[in-house]
């Protein structure tokens, strides 16, 4: 099950540990999990909590501490002793919320919450996948008004805002790739124009119009290739920057950016293509005009 | 004559041209794509906000309205606190929850419910019929498909289900006195508004007299903060929080869209710039002697500096008035490409044109793109007038 919580220093007066102005994000309240596997008391009979490395951080706590934990403000509370404090997962789904997370035995954060004997869900384990469906389908019959639903179809739901994040990057990326293939076009186009001096003089030697086209085909390839490349550089950069400021910002494992082999091969077959396509309209263009009007004599 | 020469100049170099303008025209689409989404977000949201006149709202202490499960206890005596104050004007109790419609079947549809004083609620905007009254409910045109029940129906609702029983627990008999639109949900969540009173009922022992906010209307020319800054004193179980607070809060929460739209607004300027700045320089080159000539001839060197800058210009001003339309329709397919979050408000839009903001932004384009000649233009038109012509002739 999971509740909103908050907590106090026990060595202090009571007082909230969180300052809204400053965690305007979590303000004061915790999300408990609370967990049946979570082990028994310590030895001053005080029972145990697992408090996320964020908590920990901006409450100044570690292990060992004693602190209580309330549901309400003005409640006594449960007095536990911190004795684990955890990494925070790399879920997108908690990035943006950055709660802090409290992981608390099952039957005491029932007691503090007021809860009764209830719990938001099981997580079940089967044994293979065959008999997922099996399960699902036994727990369903078993009793009216419990669902069962596949980890799988649950990660399909959570993960719907991210499908509206990713069709929105990829939204994003089509118009900088029709930006960036005008862009080569008209730079490649210049740099061919630049030429038409060689070219006609290529021409007037007996060079066909063919080995021109095709030389400057392959210039605009290798020019293509080394930018792709250059590129690919400056995009892994881009990406250390990128993760190393969100993670620090979100204070998460997540790598917000990835730079993948398919992204390389598609940034290298698109990028060469582009550049063959545009070095080839412009050698055309050039090889079709009479050499000496490329001179400026005609 | 000068215009007649960049007329001449661009036509001259069709494809060139038409490639620099679409090019700058998809930049500057990209630059006014971004600039609506940074100030998009927070003017949309803050227009959500302040809608329906409610400048506070009061939630459990340390959490966001409807951000938790928590509730405010002791409801009645809360909004009596609050209504001491002679700075504030209206105090709105709300409570969320959820509600089943159980069918002949044994199923049931479930629906959000909030439970609201119908006649200072800002939480919905009344479509057809009435405000609900005692035994009476709204239902907003989701749940009204999904129920299959049309305004003036009577029905059964619940509150709960109790599995050991296989029963619904609390269920109530009320009619449908009204259609609705739900004004922070989500369009295609099933909601309902009942009296807060009813709610409370029907939630039992665990939701009496409770509320999961509640909004505040400030007198007139009462100052919002200070209200706030009261509360804070006066309540200590609860979290007073302004609009201002609320939209610096969201912000924070979507602070990855405004800083992407800052990476490529700037990306798609310095694309822009870089655009026409060496399509200027390389027309330059082409052109030295061109230049020569008219120097020669007693053209002026100014003359000469702002027809290469009135090429520039021209391009800029043709890719950006062509980039305005095609930002305004790519804006268009983002935005409903970002409005699909689940569970965002229908009325929160992502990309909202503001006319200074997108000037502006065109502005610097135009501005940075024609600026980016001047330096090829100076070098152009103050080369040694006999040493280019002797080596173009050569």
């Amino acid at each position: 099950m999971g509740v909103g919580v908050r907590w106090v220093r026990r060595s202090r007066p009571l007082r909230p540990l969180c300052n809204p102005a400053r965690y305007p994000l979590a303000i004061g309240a915790a999300f408990a999990f609370a967990t049946a596997a979570a082990g028994q008391g310590s030895a001053d009979s005080m029972r145990t909590i697992a408090i996320d490395s964020r908590l920990a951080a901006d409450a100044g706590l570690k292990i060992g501490d004693a602190v209580v934990v309330i549901a309400q403000p003005g409640e006594r509370g449960d007095s536990v002793r911190i004795a684990a404090i955890t990494s925070p997962s790399a879920d997108p789904s908690e990035v943006s919320r950055q709660e802090y997370r409290v992981r608390m035995h099952l039957d005491q954060l029932q007691r503090v919450t007021a809860y009764g004997d209830r719990v938001h869900r099981f997580a079940v384990q089967t044994r293979g996948g065959a008999s997922v469906d099996r399960a699902v389908a036994a727990i369903d019959a078993a009793a009216f008004g419990f669902v069962a639903h596949r980890s799988k179809d649950v990660a399909v739901e959570t993960s719907a805002t991210f499908a509206v994040v990713s069709r929105f990057h990829r939204a994003i990326g089509v118009i900088t790739i029709v930006a960036s293939a005008i862009f080569l076009l008209c730079i490649l186009l210049l740099k061919v124009d630049e030429r038409r001096r060689d070219v006609a003089a290529l021409r007037l030697s007996g060079i066909s119009r063919a080995t021109i086209v095709k030389s400057i085909v392959i210039e605009a390839s290798v020019i293509t290739l080394f930018g792709t490349a250059f590129g690919v550089a400056l995009g892994w950069l881009a990406t250390l920057i990128v993760n190393s400021h969100y993670q620090a910002v979100y204070r998460t494992p997540l790598r917000f950016a990835l730079v993948t082999p398919q992204t390389i091969a598609f940034a290298l077959v698109l990028s060469i293509v582009l550049g063959i396509v545009a070095g080839a309209l412009a050698a055309l263009r050039l090889a079709r005009a009479h050499p000496l009007r490329l001179l400026g004599r005609r | 004559m000068i215009l007649r020469l960049v007329v001449a100049s661009l036509t001259g170099h069709r494809a060139r041209t038409l490639l620099a303008i679409a090019g700058v025209a998809v930049s500057a689409a990209l630059l006014l794509d971004m600039v609506m989404l940074s100030s998009g977000m927070r003017e949309s949201f803050r227009s959500l906000l302040t809608s329906r006149g409610f400048e506070l709202r009061v939630a459990p202490k340390g959490t966001l309205p409807f951000d938790t499960e928590a509730t405010i206890a002791d409801a009645t005596a809360t909004a009596a606190a609050l209504r001491e104050s002679a700075d504030i004007a209206a105090v709105s109790p709300v409570l969320g929850g959820t509600i089943h419609l159980p069918r002949a079947s044994g199923s049931a549809t479930s629906s959000v419910a909030l439970g609201v004083d119908p006649e200072l609620q800002g939480d919905y905007v009344l479509l057809s019929g009435r405000d609900p009254g005692p035994a009476e409910i709204v239902f907003n045109d989701a749940l009204l498909a999904a129920s299959g029940r049309q305004v003036g129906d009577t029905l059964t609702i619940a509150g709960g289900y109790d599995p050991q029983l296989r029963r619904f627990t609390s269920p109530r008999v009320v009619r449908i006195a009204g259609r609705a639109r739900f004004v922070y949900l989500a369009r295609e969540q099933r909601a309902a508004a009942m009296p807060i009173a009813a709610l409370q009922a029907l939630g039992g022992a665990a939701r009496r007299d409770r509320a999961s906010l509640m909004m505040i209307r400030a007198a007139p020319g009462a100052d919002v903060e200070a209200v706030r800054l009261w509360i804070a004193a006066r309540l200590p179980k609860v979290t007073a929080i302004s609009t201002a607070t609320a939209i610096a809060q969201v912000e924070e929460r979507l602070s990855y869209f405004r800083q992407l739209a800052f990476i490529l607004g700037s990306v798609s300027l310095v694309v822009g710039v870089l655009l026409v700045g060496t399509l200027v320089t390389v027309s330059v080159n082409e052109r030295i002697g061109e230049f020569a000539v008219l120097r020669a001839i007693g053209i002026a060197r100014v003359t000469i500096i702002a027809q290469i800058m009135l090429e520039g210009a021209v391009l800029m001003l043709a890719g950006s008035l062509l980039g305005l339309a095609l930002g305004l329709v790519t804006a268009r397919y983002l935005n409903t490409i970002l409005v699909s979050f689940p569970g965002l408000p229908q009325s929160i839009d992502f990309f909202l044109f503001q006319p200074r903001a997108a000037w502006t932004a065109l502005a610097l384009l135009g501005v940075a793109g024609v600026a980016a000649g001047a330096w090829p233009a100076w070098r152009g038109a103050s080369l040694p007038i006999a040493r280019v012509l002797r080596e173009e002739a050569a």
